[in-house]
């Protein structure tokens, strides 16, 4: 019972990091960036949950909606002024693109911290435990996990069986050839950066009921969310369900039989075993 | 007397004059100088819930000075810089606040771990200064001439727990620590005092900060099933590794943290499910500490909300520090590190005796339980407000 405890364990966890790279996994895949501000939006949204529940007392899942869409927006703008006009700059554009989100990651946090603090904050809301056959099911676990589910195979349609996914999909395996195939590639980068921070907002809403959270502890949340997108195949949204899983089910497996201080660096190790056994991360290992 | 004479008196009594006038600006200018006080606050990072307080006990202990005309015949200014609960940082703060700023005191960092980095800035430069946030007893080890603890010893926190629980036939127990120096000098003191008693720990681990997941831990803690779960936590742990033994399902017959508990945001944070926690503190609102009823009532007022014990023992720290100022009549960090070393003080959390390495001395422990909604001071019994509430339910 304890096992299956733990795979449930690992599978709700696995699902919840799942939420948190697929929106920094989308904008690597189209623009070939590393979005370093993707952990401030995710905290941002975070404690501005928090802080709309305490104001309101309404349920934070009503803001999933109007998160989505003010930072598919925001994103989107963000994209336009700040890194399209980096797209020009040829081999520089990478080192340059880094500096800009590491420098956005900075006022995004700031801006929190100013808005409404800095301390860890949660919220009592979804945490009901069900008992399922002996299992405990947590409320809040289980809509993140489903949520992360829900998205991962809502972006897979879109990129399959969509006009425009196949056009994103095409831009981010060949953007020269995306452009022979009169695909507007600069539109592409728009729309993934939009929906990349669009996905940050929804974990932040999801993860402030699963975790304490504070706007600077954005930093660890991108560095787990790179290591979850590097352990994929940088780009590989399906790698990184698959990641994300393998990563939930480890850090469990873990955390009970060795402890918290091994639990942490867990992502890590793993992520040095796939850098030196298959750098081509788990995707392109599990196909 | 002839004219010549008599221009060189206007002469001599108008330079006279303008000389006293200048001396006299001069000296005014001095008397209207604050007297600068010092720290680093921990606002950002995994302290800065905790440290909130630390602020704001400063700010009190300040603005009450100034609101009695200040010390020395000079108002107070504090000086503070972010330290991010980074201790390197810290240094670099103290550094600048001692050698740039050039301020006149210093009030310590908050959390044992940047206390222990900054207590050897503050005997290479000779400056003394109350450590409100260390309760580590290493930092006070021989060597140390400067830094003064203003908080009981980290190795005393929730010391009440394990007797406690015996009282209540329970044997069994589980001991969680943070890898920081406070949470690390507390784990081991209650695994030794566990031992000493003769109970059994039956799980026993350490995590790192920021804190992990907790649902694998709550986990291990349910298959050893003991009767007590005893946490020497900060707030974000306290908080994850509650909620993660209601997600399973799971709730110990005693269930304690360090610090966590005793912030108002924890009972917010978590709901019901903090009932009959028990915590340890340093000071209370009900002791009949030297001005308390005074301290919350001015804390109240200027913040619109209760003090905490890290309140009491910054707030404390200031008035140690005032007692030694107007005691020698001086800022001389000599003077006023012997003064406070063989003097006791006064304070809101009790009396302030330092020992010869500067740990404290006099200050008490404390336990509370939160009982729906509210703390109350539940250990010892001379002190108690309440009986302890028996099983947790997790609910």
């Amino acid at each position: 019972m304890i096992v299956l405890q733990l795979v449930v364990n690992g599978v709700l966890l696995g699902g919840t990091y799942i939420l948190l790279a697929q929106g920094l996994n989308l904008v690597f895949g189209v623009m070939g960036i590393v979005n370093l501000a993707h952990g401030s939006i995710i905290t941002f949204v975070g404690v501005f949950t928090y802080w709309f529940v305490t104001q309101t007392d309404l349920s934070p899942l009503l803001l999933l909606p109007i998160v989505f869409v003010v930072a598919l927006a925001v994103g989107g703008v963000l994209q336009r002024l700040l890194l399209e006009p980096l797209a020009k700059l040829g081999n520089r554009r990478e080192l340059l693109s880094l500096m800009v989100t590491f420098g956005l990651s900075y006022v995004i946090v700031e801006t929190a911290i100013n808005c409404f603090g800095s301390q860890y904050v949660s919220l009592p809301n979804l945490q009901a435990t069900w008992s399922v056959a002996g299992l405990a099911i947590n409320e809040a676990l289980v809509v993140a996990g489903v949520l992360g589910a829900v998205i991962s195979g809502c972006l897979h349609v879109w990129l399959h069986y969509t006009a425009s996914g196949k056009a994103l999909l095409a831009t981010s395996q060949n953007a020269t050839g995306a452009v022979t195939c009169g695909i507007d590639v600069r539109r592409m980068r728009g729309i993934s950066f939009a929906i990349g921070s669009a996905l940050a907002a929804i974990a932040g809403v999801l993860l402030i009921l699963i975790l304490p959270l504070s706007a600077p502890t954005a930093d660890t949340l991108t560095i787990l969310s790179f290591v979850i997108v590097a352990l994929g195949g940088l780009g590989d949204y399906k790698g990184a369900v698959f990641a994300g899983l393998l990563l939930g089910l480890v850090q469990s497996a873990v955390g009970y039989y060795l402890g918290g201080d091994v639990e942490v660096v867990v992502p890590y190790l793993l992520l040095i075993g796939f850098m030196v056994m298959r750098p081509q991360g788990l995707g392109q290992a599990a196909r | 007397m002839s004219g010549g004479n008599l221009r060189a008196r206007g002469v001599a009594f108008f330079a006279s004059l303008i000389a006293a006038a200048f001396l006299f600006a001069g000296t005014a200018a001095h008397a209207q100088k604050p007297i600068v006080v010092g720290a680093s606050i921990s606002e950002t990072g995994p302290l800065a819930v905790d440290a909130a307080y630390h602020l704001k006990g400063i700010q009190l202990g300040v603005a009450d000075a100034n609101a009695h005309g200040g010390w020395l015949g000079r108002k107070l200014e504090l000086k503070y810089y972010d330290d991010q609960s980074n201790p390197g940082t810290a240094v670099r703060l103290y550094t600048r606040l001692i050698t740039e700023d050039k301020v006149d005191l210093l009030v310590g960092p908050y959390s044992s771990g940047i206390s222990q980095a900054v207590a050897p800035l503050l005997n290479k430069y000779e400056r003394p200064t109350p450590m409100p946030g260390a309760s580590l007893p290493a930092i006070f080890s021989a060597g140390n001439k400067w830094a003064f603890q203003l908080l009981p010893p980290a190795t005393g926190y929730i010391d009440g727990m394990l007797p406690l629980m015996k009282s209540h036939g329970a044997h069994k127990v589980a001991i969680l620590q943070a890898q920081l120096s406070f949470t690390l000098a507390c784990g081991q003191a209650r695994l030794d005092q566990a031992k000493t008693l003769g109970m059994d720990v039956v799980y026993s681990t350490t995590y790192a900060m920021p804190p992990p997941d907790f649902s694998s831990i709550a986990l291990a803690i349910k298959s050893a099933n003991p009767d007590g779960v005893v946490v020497c936590s900060y707030y974000p742990d306290a908080v994850g590794l509650a909620q993660a033994l209601h997600r399973i399902g799971y709730a110990p017959k005693f269930f304690a943290e360090t610090i966590g508990p005793a912030e108002d945001q924890f009972i917010s944070a978590l709901g019901p499910i903090t009932n009959r926690i028990i915590s340890n503190t340093s000071w209370w609102p009900s002791l009949k500490t030297h001005d308390n009823a005074g301290f919350i009532a001015r804390y109240k007022a200027m913040f619109h909300e209760d003090p905490d014990y890290h309140a009491a023992a910054t707030y404390a720290a200031v008035q140690v520090l005032g007692a030694a100022v107007k005691a020698t009549k001086s800022l001389d960090p000599a003077k006023l590190q012997a003064w406070i070393a063989s003097h006791e003080v006064e304070t809101v959390q009790g009396m302030f005796k330092s020992g010869p390495t500067g740990l404290s001395m006099g200050f008490e422990q404390y336990m509370f339980q939160i009982q729906s909604g509210k703390r109350l001071l539940v250990w010892p019994a001379k002190d108690e407000q309440a009986k302890a509430q028996v099983p947790y339910t997790g609910q």
